[in-house]
């Protein structure tokens, strides 16, 4: 898809079928740099579908995990950054994310996506098996990001089709009133 | 989607609705002219900080902008 479908989607990411677990996406901060690019700073919530027995006694509010997102987006360039890390009441585990958007520089209809993540355990980086079963996670869900972005794309399409197919019904009855008035 | 503040949900989706329209339609398309969503901003944003605030959410290093500044805001 082109870099601005794309782009567009990803400001409306959410909700999706394939993040059932963001319940949340709130923007803190919002501005347009000297440079032209539009900065934005984000919260989202997730939760993890823990068992409501556990949420009765800890609470709600400790049961959800935030991430913050900063996006930057280039309109000149046509770039789109975005840098994530979650934030939680623990703290325990890190995962910071770093995404590019840029179109692809040989096929114009395209994008290319680099995506990389620091995992830190108490700001200590991993090298294990553990590290290796994130990884394998995140990569994973690197796929499932961008089958959801191809579910917020189709929707828009949608939304646009039927946008346009009920302009044109109401276009065609007022043509029809106006044929019958001038006779 | 909703807000991490549930008062806060009908303020963003109005404000959403704006800034995704603009966004798709100018920004990205290079048209200057500021963001038009200014002041569904403010008010979705006053929300959003008293329900960050109400939870505790542990946010750090980030500094809540007030109005944009100079060129971003559009006529009011």
């Amino acid at each position: 898809h082109p870099w601005e479908t794309v782009t567009t989607a990803a400001m409306q990411k959410y909700p999706n079928p394939m993040n059932p677990s963001v319940v949340g996406v709130d923007v803190l901060d919002r501005h347009i740099d000297n440079s032209g690019k539009l900065h934005s700073h984000r919260l989202l919530s997730t939760e993890w579908g823990i068992p409501s027995i556990v949420k009765s006694l800890i609470g709600t509010s400790r049961t959800k995990t935030y991430v913050q997102e900063h996006s930057v987006v280039d309109p000149v360039k046509k770039t789109m950054e975005l840098k994530s890390s979650n934030i939680s009441f623990t703290n325990l585990v890190s995962v910071d994310e770093r995404l590019v958007y840029k179109p692809h520089p040989h096929e114009p209809d395209k994008t290319i996506l680099t995506q990389e993540a620091i995992i830190s355990v108490k700001g200590v980086s991993l090298s294990s098996y553990l590290e290796g079963l994130m990884a394998n996670t995140i990569s994973s869900n690197a796929n499932k990001g961008r089958e959801a972005l191809e579910w917020v794309i189709n929707r828009l399409n949608a939304e646009i089709e039927e946008f346009t197919a009920s302009a044109r019904g109401t276009m065609r009855n007022s043509m029809a009133a106006a044929a019958f008035v001038e006779k | 989607m909703n807000s991490v503040g549930e008062a806060c949900t009908e303020l963003k989706r109005e404000y959403d609705q704006c800034f995704n329209r603009w966004f798709a339609e100018k920004f990205l398309k290079g048209e200057s002219g500021g963001d038009p969503c200014g002041q569904l901003f403010k008010r979705y944003q006053l929300c959003v900080q008293k329900a960050i605030k109400e939870k505790d959410i542990p946010i750090e290093g980030l500094e809540f902008m007030g109005p944009s500044k100079g060129k971003t805001e559009g006529s009011s």
